[in-house]
């Protein structure tokens, strides 16, 4: 049996004494705003995570998030930051919306989930193919593309559901609604669509493909060193090109998985914005399939926790982002800490 | 002596995951003296330095600055403490002029007063004999010229102590005797000097005294003029005594070796742009046959990198033909060429030569990652793959705890001796050699140089590339001499003389 030293879970400890630090820090926000964090964390916790209704939810909001993480997994750990996964998600929602109901009663079940799949997926890479070309070919910088086609995707999918495929027997902006056979299936006894489980075998095959293949390998070693990479004579632009459109890959069918099987449709102001909560949980991971996991639940717990709770005790909803983005600040903390340990 | 000394390090200790550094070193260094630091790779030399120079804090014992008990936290510090250290690789800002490099980070308020500084340059050109204009830019520099800046610099600084770290790796013969001139008129002038080195007769010409560093312990101190005293061949020997305990350091082995008909590496008329777009490489040709070793003589920065890369690949070719074994490699990517057996070990081991981060396993097989048996459809086999990097450990003498370590906690000489390892292990048909002995002990520069004569015997072609004159001379069969792009001429083994490279080296024709 081997012995456990603090080396080998400090990732993890660093990364649960943030989360410690951001709800302690949040704690002395509410008290200045003259609320009670007792009663703001207890209901909070409460409502999110040990009452029925609101653990299932917190576990369906999972799905999405995960899918994602999977996909900026690879990405993050090549060095490439995408910062458009919400983009990429509204394509291949969109794509999701307008497809299913025409595709889906024209192929059998599983075929017609594949292919709406497939062509979300597809979608989400063809709107990081752009940032990604221009990346690979005149390393001009993904972090500014990536977000720019973010605000081109927002405006394309609301003009798309106004005009294009607009569902013409409906007043809103939106595309036709899929029928509730037609919808993603449920995990068996569950009220819990199988997107969650998508979303983990997902994150476990890109753990395994970036520690374990040539690919991941080639990953690695970019993000450390691009010149050793080059000199050694691998494809540095292959390689960033297939870093970036995995991780759009990934966000696209994020956003088939929410349509089909929360939304039913695609409305033309509908973002919910996940990208700004999984590329933090990425980090506060370190990259770790596994530890995505436990982080994705407690972020979703913390959306959904908060949402009750802001019915209950006017705290805004916007307050857990707060608690999202001090978390992340004490991460970078903790991290800087760390590094300083190690000499 | 009743003066203190400059610097006094008292019983420095530091440790790393793994590896003792420093193991209480005592330390001290004078006004008006040159103390030169020995050591085997690994042996802790450079962890010293980098204490005085506030990068590392020791995990115990305490530095003393003229007396007084001090910490120094950052290099910041150290500078402010009158230390001033010459980094192999210099931090000058190669678009800037000498003089703007010199009051680079004490700019001193909001305007910079550059005609005070010019006039403090002025005067310490003066009083050291250091000629420069102060007005050319750094790029338009020699190295040895970039070298004195870096000295001047940190007169500049006010430093009274100069750390130095193997001043003469990058310098031609020439240059190298006009820096001993300079330490000598600084010594005299009352500084002091820290000589880090592996040159044995450098150290023996120039020291007051040498500390020998071996596994981060100091096991001797010499008094230079009794060396100096004794005969050159007792003094050498006494010193790799103390250095390697008494293991012989094997003699190159001078056995007749047949250079085979086939030529292995032909250039013809081939032209490159180096990395700054400027004309790399201009026309040229020469032919290595199997079993040679062909050296390159030159100045650092007169094409050699372009010509390592326009072989393996990492440059693209402006026009002329690259043949190897007859085929036309000039189009074929890297992983092709080294597929076919040309196998490229750079001499910019941290930043081309291996990813610092990740562990040797995973250096082991940055070339061969895509190949059985490291990897099968894609996926690598990682019980394979350890077990080859626990071998070139193994086979090379790395000091390394294990396949699984940090490549980046290994000293300079360790990494280097992995990177070989690892590009020998494919059993190349060519090997591009770029200053594998760069920075070694004596110990390991001697195994090294064996290595590269047993592959030329086995029939390997080797093209070496050099700054050692010793190293160009005993081991290359024929050598071609580089100076702006151009081969000026290749000499026989049997008619090069350091002289004649050496005129060449600066373009001289005869």
């Amino acid at each position: 049996m081997k012995k456990i030293e603090f080396n080998d879970i400090a990732p993890a400890f660093y990364s649960v004494l943030s989360i410690v630090f951001a709800l302690i820090t949040g704690a002395v926000i509410l008290i200045f705003i003259g609320k009670n964090p007792l009663l703001y964390f207890g209901q909070l916790f409460f409502q999110g995570m040990f009452s029925p209704l609101g653990l299932v939810e917190s576990i369906i909001k999972m799905a999405p998030l995960l899918i994602i993480s999977a996909g900026l997994l690879a990405c993050f750990s090549a060095g490439l930051w995408n910062i458009g996964v919400e983009g990429q998600f509204l394509i291949g929602a969109v794509l999701a919306g307008w497809s299913a109901p025409t595709l889906a009663s024209l192929l059998p079940y599983p075929i017609y989930l594949l292919s709406v799949a497939a062509l979300g997926a597809m979608g989400g890479m063809f709107w990081i193919l752009l940032p990604a070309v221009l990346k690979a070919r005149y390393d001009m910088n993904e972090i500014i593309t990536t977000m720019m086609m973010n605000w081109v995707a927002i405006n394309l999918v609301t003009w798309l559901v106004k005009g294009p495929i607009n569902d013409p027997t409906s007043v809103p902006a939106q595309t036709a609604l899929i029928p509730m056979e037609h919808r993603l299936s449920m995990i068996p006894f569950t009220s819990i669509h199988i997107g969650l489980i998508v979303g983990i075998i997902c994150l476990f095959i890109m753990h395994y493909v970036i520690r374990k293949t040539t690919l991941g390998y080639e990953f690695r070693v970019l993000l450390s060193n691009k010149r050793a990479a080059f000199h050694s004579g691998m494809n540095v632009a292959r390689i960033t090109i297939w870093g970036l459109l995995i991780s759009g890959g990934f966000a696209g069918l994020a956003g088939v998985s929410d349509v089909l099987a929360i939304k039913g449709l695609f409305q033309g102001d509908w973002n919910p914005a996940y990208g700004m909560t999984a590329i933090p949980l990425v980090f506060l991971a370190r990259f770790n399939g596994w530890a995505v996991v436990p982080l994705a639940f407690f972020f979703s717990f913390l959306s959904v926790g908060g949402e009750f709770v802001a019915r209950d005790q006017g705290v805004p909803i916007f307050f857990v982002h707060i608690l999202e983005g001090l978390t992340l600040l004490f991460f970078a903390a903790s991290e800087y800490i760390e590094k300083r340990r190690a000499f | 002596m009743n003066v203190p000394p400059l610097i006094k390090t008292a019983g420095i200790t530091k440790s790393f995951p793994g590896v003792l550094a420093n193991d209480h070193i005592d330390f001290d260094l004078f006004p008006g003296e040159v103390h030169t630091l020995l050591g085997e790779n690994g042996a802790g030399k450079t962890t010293l330095m980098n204490i005085l120079y506030g990068l590392y804090q020791p995990d115990e014992g305490h530095i003393e600055v003229c007396g007084q008990k001090t910490r120094i936290r950052s290099p910041y510090d150290s500078l402010k403490l009158g230390i001033g250290m010459v980094h192999q690789h210099f931090a000058l800002i190669p678009n800037l002029s000498v003089l703007e490099n010199l009051v680079l980070g004490f700019e001193g308020g909001f305007i910079l007063n550059m005609k005070d500084a010019e006039k403090k340059l002025k005067r310490i050109s003066e009083e050291y004999g250091q000629a420069i204009d102060p007005h050319e830019l750094i790029q338009n520099l020699s190295v040895g010229e970039r070298q004195r800046t870096e000295i001047i610099k940190t007169l500049f600084r006010g430093s009274e102590a100069l750390i130095l770290d193997e001043p003469t790796s990058v310098l031609t013969p020439i240059e190298a005797e006009e820096l001993f001139q300079t330490i000598t008129t600084l010594k005299n002038a009352g500084k002091g000097v820290v000589l880090i080195t592996h040159k044995l007769n450098e150290a023996l010409a120039i020291s007051d005294r040498i500390s020998i560093l071996s596994l981060g312990r100091k096991i001797a101190e010499l008094n230079g003029d009794e060396l100096r005293s004794m005969d050159e061949k007792d003094a050498t020997e006494k010193i790799l005594n103390i250095m390697f305990g008494g293991k012989p350091i094997p003699e190159c082995s001078l056995v007749e070796k047949t250079i085979s008909d086939q030529v292995v590496l032909k250039l013809e008329d081939v032209e490159v742009m180096n990395s700054r777009g400027v004309v790399g490489l201009n026309k040229v040709s020469f032919e290595i046959r199997g079993g040679e070793i062909f050296g390159i003589a030159g100045v650092d920065g007169n094409g050699q990198k372009s010509l390592c890369e326009a072989i393996g690949g990492q440059r693209e070719l402006v026009s002329g033909r690259i043949r190897f074994r007859g085929e036309d490699i000039s189009r074929k990517s890297v992983s092709k060429r080294h597929e076919m057996g040309i196998s490229y070990i750079t001499d910019d081991r941290m930043n081309e030569g291996c990813v610092l981060d990740l562990s040797l396993a995973e250096n082991a097989i940055l070339r061969g990652y895509c190949q059985p048996p490291y990897s099968r459809f894609n996926i690598i086999d990682n019980t394979v793959v350890d077990r080859f990097a626990n071998k070139l450990i193994m086979d090379f003498d790395v000091k390394a705890t294990g396949p699984y370590v940090r490549t980046g906690t290994l000293s300079g000489g360790n990494i280097q001796k992995f990177i070989l390892a690892r590009g020998l292990s494919t059993e190349p048909g060519l090997i591009i050699c770029s200053k594998p002995t760069y920075g070694l002990d004596a110990r390991t520069v001697n195994y090294i140089q064996e290595l590269l004569l047993e592959e030329s015997k086995q029939g390997t072609s080797v093209l070496l590339i050099t700054s050692e004159m010793d190293e160009l001379i005993n081991c290359s069969d024929r050598i071609g001499v580089l100076f702006n792009g151009k081969i000026m001429a290749i000499l026989d083994k049997c008619d090069a003389t350091p002289e004649k490279i050496g005129k060449l080296m600066l373009g001289i024709e005869e």
